[in-house]
Protein backbone atom coordinates (compact mmCIF):
# COMPACT_ATOMS: atom_id res chain seq x y z
CA UNK A 1 0.00 0.00 0.00
CA UNK A 2 1.11 3.64 -0.84
CA UNK A 3 2.19 5.81 2.01
CA UNK A 4 -0.24 8.67 0.38
CA UNK A 5 -3.93 6.68 0.58
CA UNK A 6 -6.08 10.02 0.61
CA UNK A 7 -8.55 9.37 3.82
CA UNK A 8 -12.51 9.83 3.06
CA UNK A 9 -12.89 10.97 6.28
CA UNK A 10 -10.61 11.77 9.63
CA UNK A 11 -11.34 11.32 12.99
CA UNK A 12 -9.63 13.05 15.46
CA UNK A 13 -9.82 11.90 18.98
CA UNK A 14 -7.03 13.37 20.63
CA UNK A 15 -7.20 14.48 23.94
CA UNK A 16 -10.50 11.72 24.45
CA UNK A 17 -9.91 9.38 27.36
CA UNK A 18 -11.05 5.13 27.73
CA UNK A 19 -12.76 4.21 26.10
CA UNK A 20 -14.14 7.46 23.40
CA UNK A 21 -11.66 6.72 21.43
CA UNK A 22 -12.80 3.51 20.08
CA UNK A 23 -16.17 3.85 20.84
CA UNK A 24 -16.23 6.87 17.99
CA UNK A 25 -14.48 5.04 15.73
CA UNK A 26 -16.23 2.39 15.59
CA UNK A 27 -19.66 4.32 15.19
CA UNK A 28 -18.19 6.56 12.65
CA UNK A 29 -16.84 2.93 10.62
CA UNK A 30 -20.57 1.75 10.77
CA UNK A 31 -21.45 4.78 8.95
CA UNK A 32 -18.98 4.95 5.89
CA UNK A 33 -18.84 2.82 3.16
CA UNK A 34 -17.15 -0.34 1.69
CA UNK A 35 -13.71 0.63 0.52
CA UNK A 36 -13.55 4.38 1.98
CA UNK A 37 -10.25 5.46 4.17
CA UNK A 38 -10.75 6.52 7.95
CA UNK A 39 -7.77 8.19 9.37
CA UNK A 40 -8.26 7.96 13.29
CA UNK A 41 -5.45 10.45 14.75
CA UNK A 42 -5.06 8.78 18.41
CA UNK A 43 -3.05 10.32 21.56
CA UNK A 44 -4.14 7.73 23.84
CA UNK A 45 -1.46 4.37 23.70
CA UNK A 46 -3.98 1.90 25.03
CA UNK A 47 -6.62 2.67 22.16
CA UNK A 48 -3.82 3.08 20.25
CA UNK A 49 -3.09 -1.08 19.99
CA UNK A 50 -6.46 -1.35 20.63
CA UNK A 51 -8.38 0.14 17.67
CA UNK A 52 -6.21 -1.78 15.21
CA UNK A 53 -7.15 -4.99 16.90
CA UNK A 54 -10.72 -5.01 17.09
CA UNK A 55 -10.66 -3.22 13.21
CA UNK A 56 -8.57 -6.45 11.71
CA UNK A 57 -11.12 -8.23 14.30
CA UNK A 58 -14.24 -7.18 12.62
CA UNK A 59 -12.75 -7.24 8.72
CA UNK A 60 -11.52 -3.78 8.16
CA UNK A 61 -7.97 -3.34 6.53
CA UNK A 62 -5.54 -1.52 8.86
CA UNK A 63 -3.65 0.07 6.33
CA UNK A 64 -1.20 1.90 8.80
CA UNK A 65 -0.32 2.76 12.32
CA UNK A 66 2.02 5.43 12.21
CA UNK A 67 3.59 7.16 15.18
CA UNK A 68 3.38 10.80 14.07
CA UNK A 69 4.62 12.45 17.70
CA UNK A 70 5.24 12.17 21.03
CA UNK A 71 2.20 10.27 22.11
CA UNK A 72 0.19 10.59 19.37
CA UNK A 73 -0.74 7.62 16.41
CA UNK A 74 -2.51 8.27 12.64
CA UNK A 75 -4.53 4.73 12.20
CA UNK A 76 -5.69 4.37 9.12
CA UNK A 77 -8.70 1.93 8.46
CA UNK A 78 -10.16 0.62 5.15
CA UNK A 79 -13.59 0.22 5.28
CA UNK A 80 -14.44 -3.86 4.79
CA UNK B 1 6.94 7.70 60.46
CA UNK B 2 6.88 4.08 58.89
CA UNK B 3 10.58 2.65 58.84
CA UNK B 4 13.22 4.34 56.08
CA UNK B 5 13.90 1.15 55.19
CA UNK B 6 9.91 0.63 54.29
CA UNK B 7 9.95 3.65 52.77
CA UNK B 8 12.63 3.06 50.20
CA UNK B 9 11.15 -0.39 49.28
CA UNK B 10 7.64 1.13 48.89
CA UNK B 11 9.18 3.87 46.42
CA UNK B 12 11.24 1.13 44.56
CA UNK B 13 8.40 -1.49 44.09
CA UNK B 14 5.93 0.80 43.25
CA UNK B 15 8.66 2.45 40.05
CA UNK B 16 8.76 -1.22 39.12
CA UNK B 17 5.12 -1.47 39.37
CA UNK B 18 4.49 1.50 37.67
CA UNK B 19 6.69 0.63 34.73
CA UNK B 20 5.04 -2.77 34.44
CA UNK B 21 1.35 -0.87 34.21
CA UNK B 22 2.31 1.81 31.44
CA UNK B 23 3.95 -1.06 29.50
CA UNK B 24 1.10 -3.26 29.76
CA UNK B 25 -1.32 -0.59 29.96
CA UNK B 26 -2.85 -2.83 32.45
CA UNK B 27 -6.09 -1.22 34.12
CA UNK B 28 -8.88 -3.34 35.27
CA UNK B 29 -11.72 -0.89 34.21
CA UNK B 30 -10.60 -1.78 30.39
CA UNK B 31 -10.12 -5.72 31.31
CA UNK B 32 -14.08 -5.84 32.68
CA UNK B 33 -15.62 -3.30 30.14
CA UNK B 34 -13.91 -4.55 27.10
CA UNK B 35 -15.60 -8.00 27.51
CA UNK B 36 -19.38 -6.73 26.88
CA UNK B 37 -18.23 -3.13 25.23
CA UNK B 38 -15.72 -4.99 22.79
CA UNK B 39 -14.91 -8.65 22.95
CA UNK B 40 -11.89 -7.62 23.68
CA UNK B 41 -9.90 -10.07 26.30
CA UNK B 42 -6.31 -9.27 26.11
CA UNK B 43 -6.22 -7.21 29.26
CA UNK B 44 -8.68 -9.60 31.15
CA UNK B 45 -5.92 -12.53 30.34
CA UNK B 46 -3.31 -10.65 31.66
CA UNK B 47 -5.08 -9.69 35.20
CA UNK B 48 -6.32 -13.81 34.97
CA UNK B 49 -2.70 -14.79 34.74
CA UNK B 50 -1.42 -12.21 37.04
CA UNK B 51 -3.90 -13.60 39.53
CA UNK B 52 -2.74 -17.39 38.74
CA UNK B 53 1.24 -16.04 39.61
CA UNK B 54 -0.03 -14.55 42.72
CA UNK B 55 -1.77 -17.33 44.42
CA UNK B 56 0.72 -19.43 43.50
CA UNK B 57 3.50 -16.73 44.83
CA UNK B 58 1.59 -16.01 48.22
CA UNK B 59 0.68 -19.26 48.98
CA UNK B 60 4.73 -20.71 48.40
CA UNK B 61 5.71 -17.97 50.36
CA UNK B 62 3.62 -18.39 53.10
CA UNK B 63 3.77 -21.85 53.33
CA UNK B 64 7.74 -21.38 53.57
CA UNK B 65 6.84 -19.24 56.39
CA UNK B 66 8.35 -15.59 54.67
CA UNK B 67 4.92 -13.98 54.63
CA UNK B 68 1.88 -14.61 56.29
CA UNK B 69 -1.48 -14.37 54.62
CA UNK B 70 -4.01 -11.45 55.13
CA UNK B 71 -7.50 -12.34 54.10
CA UNK B 72 -9.37 -9.11 54.65
CA UNK B 73 -12.47 -9.10 56.97
CA UNK B 74 -15.73 -10.50 55.71
CA UNK B 75 -18.44 -7.82 55.55
CA UNK B 76 -21.32 -9.09 53.34
CA UNK B 77 -23.26 -5.45 52.89
CA UNK B 78 -19.60 -3.44 52.80
CA UNK B 79 -18.01 -5.34 50.09
CA UNK B 80 -21.23 -5.48 47.94
CA UNK B 81 -22.23 -1.87 48.37
CA UNK B 82 -18.71 -0.43 48.01
CA UNK B 83 -17.72 -2.76 45.32
CA UNK B 84 -20.50 -1.93 43.58
CA UNK B 85 -20.01 1.88 43.96
CA UNK B 86 -16.23 1.67 42.71
CA UNK B 87 -17.27 -0.36 39.59
CA UNK B 88 -19.72 2.23 38.64
CA UNK B 89 -16.62 4.46 39.48
CA UNK B 90 -14.24 3.67 37.32
CA UNK B 91 -15.70 3.62 34.00
CA UNK B 92 -16.99 7.63 34.65
CA UNK B 93 -13.13 8.17 35.87
CA UNK B 94 -12.07 6.55 32.37
CA UNK B 95 -9.87 4.27 34.42
CA UNK B 96 -9.69 2.08 37.78
CA UNK B 97 -7.55 3.06 40.73
CA UNK B 98 -3.98 1.64 39.35
CA UNK B 99 -4.91 2.72 35.60
CA UNK B 100 -5.40 6.51 36.70
CA UNK B 101 -2.75 6.13 38.76
CA UNK B 102 -0.24 5.04 36.21
CA UNK B 103 -1.93 7.27 33.42
CA UNK B 104 -0.93 10.11 35.42
CA UNK B 105 2.32 9.40 34.83
CA UNK B 106 1.65 9.61 31.23
CA UNK B 107 0.86 13.38 31.70
CA UNK B 108 -3.12 12.59 31.44
CA UNK B 109 -4.73 15.35 33.51
CA UNK B 110 -7.81 13.74 33.49
CA UNK B 111 -6.70 10.97 35.23
CA UNK B 112 -4.60 13.38 37.71
CA UNK B 113 -8.40 15.00 37.95
CA UNK B 114 -10.19 11.53 38.99
CA UNK B 115 -7.21 11.51 41.43
CA UNK B 116 -8.23 14.15 42.93
CA UNK B 117 -11.46 12.91 43.01
CA UNK B 118 -10.90 9.45 44.98
CA UNK B 119 -8.89 11.12 47.25
CA UNK B 120 -11.57 13.51 48.59
CA UNK B 121 -14.00 10.85 48.35
CA UNK B 122 -11.89 8.32 50.45
CA UNK B 123 -11.07 10.73 52.57
CA UNK B 124 -14.97 11.88 53.57
CA UNK B 125 -15.88 8.63 53.88
CA UNK B 126 -13.37 7.34 56.37
CA UNK B 127 -13.10 10.17 58.41
CA UNK B 128 -15.72 12.93 57.07
CA UNK B 129 -19.65 13.15 56.30
CA UNK B 130 -19.76 9.45 54.79
CA UNK B 131 -18.03 7.83 57.99
CA UNK B 132 -21.26 6.77 59.49
CA UNK B 133 -22.10 5.16 56.34
CA UNK B 134 -18.76 2.74 56.37
CA UNK B 135 -19.18 1.89 60.12
CA UNK B 136 -22.94 1.26 59.50
CA UNK B 137 -21.95 -1.21 56.42
CA UNK B 138 -18.59 -2.27 58.70
CA UNK B 139 -20.32 -2.89 61.99
CA UNK B 140 -17.76 -4.31 64.51
CA UNK B 141 -19.21 -7.04 65.44
CA UNK B 142 -20.99 -8.10 62.14
CA UNK B 143 -17.74 -9.62 60.41
CA UNK B 144 -17.42 -13.59 59.78
CA UNK B 145 -14.65 -15.94 61.39
CA UNK B 146 -13.05 -19.32 61.09
CA UNK B 147 -11.52 -20.69 63.33
CA UNK B 148 -8.80 -22.42 61.43
CA UNK B 149 -5.58 -24.60 62.00
CA UNK B 150 -4.54 -25.18 58.23
CA UNK B 151 -4.20 -21.92 56.23
CA UNK B 152 -0.68 -22.19 55.41
CA UNK B 153 1.66 -19.97 57.73
CA UNK B 154 -1.71 -17.72 57.87
CA UNK B 155 -3.54 -16.46 60.49
CA UNK B 156 -4.56 -18.96 63.00
CA UNK B 157 -7.27 -19.01 64.82
CA UNK B 158 -9.68 -16.67 64.52
CA UNK B 159 -9.17 -15.71 60.80
CA UNK B 160 -10.59 -13.85 58.24
CA UNK B 161 -12.54 -16.55 56.09
CA UNK B 162 -11.31 -17.78 52.99
CA UNK B 163 -12.36 -20.19 50.26
CA UNK B 164 -10.59 -23.10 51.49
CA UNK B 165 -12.24 -22.78 54.65
CA UNK B 166 -15.55 -22.58 53.82
CA UNK B 167 -15.41 -26.02 51.56
CA UNK B 168 -12.64 -27.25 53.98
CA UNK B 169 -10.44 -27.49 51.78
CA UNK B 170 -6.40 -27.49 51.92
CA UNK B 171 -5.80 -23.94 50.34
CA UNK B 172 -2.75 -25.76 48.22
CA UNK B 173 -5.52 -28.29 46.72
CA UNK B 174 -7.79 -25.46 45.54
CA UNK B 175 -4.73 -23.19 44.84
CA UNK B 176 -3.90 -26.27 42.00
CA UNK B 177 -7.09 -27.02 40.87
CA UNK B 178 -7.63 -23.14 40.20
CA UNK B 179 -4.03 -22.48 38.70
CA UNK B 180 -4.68 -25.51 36.17
CA UNK B 181 -8.51 -24.84 34.96
CA UNK B 182 -7.60 -20.45 34.48
CA UNK B 183 -3.91 -21.57 32.82
CA UNK B 184 -5.82 -23.97 30.24
CA UNK B 185 -8.18 -21.36 29.53
CA UNK B 186 -5.74 -19.29 28.87
CA UNK B 187 -3.64 -21.40 26.62
CA UNK B 188 -6.97 -22.24 24.79
CA UNK B 189 -7.70 -18.29 24.24
CA UNK B 190 -4.31 -17.26 23.87
CA UNK B 191 -5.12 -15.79 20.51
CA UNK B 192 -2.49 -14.68 18.09
CA UNK B 193 -1.16 -11.07 20.03
CA UNK B 194 1.93 -13.52 20.42
CA UNK B 195 3.07 -12.91 16.49
CA UNK B 196 3.16 -9.57 17.26
CA UNK B 197 5.43 -7.77 14.98
CA UNK B 198 9.42 -8.13 16.00
CA UNK B 199 11.81 -5.60 16.75
CA UNK B 200 15.05 -6.37 19.02
CA UNK B 201 14.81 -7.31 22.85
CA UNK B 202 15.06 -2.91 23.98
CA UNK B 203 12.68 -1.91 21.46
CA UNK B 204 9.94 -4.64 22.71
CA UNK B 205 10.65 -3.71 26.53
CA UNK B 206 10.92 -0.22 26.25
CA UNK B 207 8.84 0.83 23.04
CA UNK B 208 6.48 -0.76 22.52
CA UNK B 209 3.34 -2.24 24.60
CA UNK B 210 3.84 -5.57 26.18
CA UNK B 211 1.53 -8.73 25.21
CA UNK B 212 -0.89 -9.91 27.80
CA UNK B 213 0.98 -12.88 29.34
CA UNK B 214 4.16 -10.91 29.63
CA UNK B 215 2.24 -7.84 31.52
CA UNK B 216 0.64 -10.77 33.68
CA UNK B 217 3.80 -12.70 34.99
CA UNK B 218 5.27 -9.51 35.10
CA UNK B 219 2.15 -7.88 37.70
CA UNK B 220 2.41 -11.56 39.29
CA UNK B 221 6.25 -11.37 40.29
CA UNK B 222 5.70 -7.56 41.53
CA UNK B 223 2.85 -8.41 43.46
CA UNK B 224 4.83 -11.19 45.05
CA UNK B 225 7.99 -8.81 45.92
CA UNK B 226 5.26 -6.06 47.12
CA UNK B 227 4.11 -8.74 50.06
CA UNK B 228 7.66 -10.01 50.89
CA UNK B 229 8.78 -6.21 51.29
CA UNK B 230 5.73 -5.18 53.18
CA UNK B 231 4.98 -8.24 54.78
CA UNK B 232 1.47 -7.30 55.66
CA UNK B 233 0.05 -6.92 52.19
CA UNK B 234 0.73 -7.48 48.86
CA UNK B 235 -0.24 -4.74 46.22
CA UNK B 236 -2.97 -1.74 47.07
CA UNK B 237 -3.45 1.50 45.34
CA UNK B 238 -5.93 3.57 47.00
CA UNK B 239 -5.20 3.05 50.41
CA UNK B 240 -2.10 5.01 49.28
CA UNK B 241 -3.63 8.21 47.96
CA UNK B 242 -5.94 8.08 51.04
CA UNK B 243 -2.80 7.93 53.45
CA UNK B 244 -0.90 10.66 51.20
CA UNK B 245 -4.41 13.05 51.39
CA UNK B 246 -4.38 12.30 55.37
CA UNK B 247 -1.43 13.28 56.08
CA UNK B 248 -1.38 16.50 54.00
CA UNK B 249 -4.28 17.45 56.11
CA UNK B 250 -3.24 16.31 59.04
CA UNK B 251 0.27 17.56 58.82
CA UNK B 252 0.91 13.84 60.95
CA UNK B 253 3.44 11.94 58.90
CA UNK B 254 2.38 8.92 60.81
CA UNK B 255 -0.44 9.16 58.72
CA UNK B 256 1.70 8.30 55.87
CA UNK B 257 1.87 4.22 55.22
CA UNK B 258 3.70 2.36 52.81
CA UNK B 259 1.28 2.33 50.15
CA UNK B 260 1.70 6.36 49.88
CA UNK B 261 5.21 5.47 48.95
CA UNK B 262 4.35 2.80 46.53
CA UNK B 263 1.83 5.06 44.47
CA UNK B 264 4.01 7.63 44.38
CA UNK B 265 6.61 5.44 43.13
CA UNK B 266 3.70 3.93 40.41
CA UNK B 267 3.41 7.63 39.52
CA UNK B 268 6.93 7.83 38.88
CA UNK B 269 7.79 4.41 37.60
CA UNK B 270 4.74 5.31 34.52
CA UNK B 271 6.37 8.85 33.64
CA UNK B 272 9.89 7.12 33.04
CA UNK B 273 8.21 4.21 30.89
CA UNK B 274 6.14 6.45 29.17
CA UNK B 275 9.10 9.21 28.17
CA UNK B 276 11.38 6.47 26.99
CA UNK B 277 8.53 4.93 24.84
CA UNK B 278 8.03 8.64 23.75
CA UNK B 279 4.79 8.59 25.01
CA UNK B 280 4.82 11.21 27.69
CA UNK B 281 2.71 14.21 26.65
CA UNK B 282 -0.07 16.82 29.29
CA UNK B 283 -3.06 16.29 27.61
CA UNK B 284 -6.52 17.04 28.90
CA UNK B 285 -10.20 16.14 27.40
CA UNK B 286 -12.98 18.37 27.37
CA UNK B 287 -14.40 19.99 30.55
CA UNK B 288 -17.80 17.82 30.38
CA UNK B 289 -15.53 14.86 30.68
CA UNK B 290 -12.91 16.31 33.55
CA UNK B 291 -15.95 16.76 34.82
CA UNK B 292 -17.41 13.31 34.49
CA UNK B 293 -13.83 11.94 35.80
CA UNK B 294 -13.79 14.14 38.51
CA UNK B 295 -17.04 12.52 39.43
CA UNK B 296 -15.95 8.82 38.83
CA UNK B 297 -13.00 9.30 41.08
CA UNK B 298 -14.88 10.58 44.33
CA UNK B 299 -17.46 7.80 43.52
CA UNK B 300 -14.77 5.50 42.93
CA UNK B 301 -12.91 6.64 46.70
CA UNK B 302 -16.23 6.28 48.66
CA UNK B 303 -16.64 2.61 47.11
CA UNK B 304 -12.82 1.68 48.08
CA UNK B 305 -13.37 2.94 51.75
CA UNK B 306 -17.01 1.00 52.13
CA UNK B 307 -15.93 -2.04 50.57
CA UNK B 308 -12.25 -1.73 52.06
CA UNK B 309 -10.18 -2.20 48.94
CA UNK B 310 -9.86 -0.85 45.68
CA UNK B 311 -9.45 -3.37 42.26
CA UNK B 312 -6.01 -3.43 43.22
CA UNK B 313 -6.39 -4.54 46.72
CA UNK B 314 -9.60 -7.36 46.39
CA UNK B 315 -8.50 -8.41 42.92
CA UNK B 316 -5.01 -8.39 42.43
CA UNK B 317 -4.28 -9.31 45.79
CA UNK B 318 -6.57 -10.35 48.14
CA UNK B 319 -8.30 -13.02 45.65
CA UNK B 320 -5.34 -14.48 44.90
CA UNK B 321 -4.81 -15.62 49.12
CA UNK B 322 -8.37 -16.77 48.21
CA UNK B 323 -9.92 -14.53 50.50
CA UNK B 324 -13.80 -14.50 50.34
CA UNK B 325 -14.30 -10.81 51.16
CA UNK B 326 -12.16 -9.69 48.06
CA UNK B 327 -13.93 -12.39 45.73
CA UNK B 328 -17.24 -10.93 46.78
CA UNK B 329 -15.77 -7.31 46.68
CA UNK B 330 -14.21 -8.44 43.36
CA UNK B 331 -17.51 -9.50 41.56
CA UNK B 332 -19.35 -6.55 42.58
CA UNK B 333 -16.31 -4.34 41.55
CA UNK B 334 -17.25 -6.11 37.69
CA UNK B 335 -21.33 -5.86 37.96
CA UNK B 336 -21.17 -2.01 39.12
CA UNK B 337 -18.54 -1.96 35.90
CA UNK B 338 -20.63 -3.92 33.74
CA UNK B 339 -23.89 -1.97 34.80
CA UNK B 340 -22.69 1.36 34.08
CA UNK B 341 -20.79 0.54 30.78
CA UNK B 342 -24.26 -0.75 29.43
CA UNK B 343 -25.57 2.48 30.16
CA UNK B 344 -22.81 4.68 29.15
CA UNK B 345 -21.69 3.36 25.93
CA UNK B 346 -24.58 0.31 24.92
CA UNK B 347 -27.47 1.77 24.74
CA UNK B 348 -29.17 2.34 21.26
Amino acid sequence: MSSDVKPTEVLDVRGEVCPYPDVKTQKKVKKMKSGEVLEVLVDYPLSAERIPRSMEKQGHEVLKVDKTGTGEWRIVIKIK
Amino acid sequence: MIETSLMVSGLVVGIVFGFVLQRGRFCMNSAFRDVILMKEYTLLKAVALAIVVQMIGFHLMATMGYIQLYPKTLYWGAMIVGGFIFGIGMVLAAGCASGTTYRVGEGMMGSFVALLGLMIGGVITSRGALSELKSYLQPTEGALKAITTDNPGSLVGNANLTLANVISLDPWILVVIIAIVILAILVWKRGHEETKAGGTLYERIFKMGWNWWVTGIAIGVVGIIAFLAFKDYALGISGGWFSFLNALITGDPDELNWFAFLVIGVVIGAAIAANIAGEFKLRAPDARRLLQQFIGGLIMGIGAVIGTACNIGHILSGIPQLALSSMLGGIFIILGCWVTAYIMFMRG
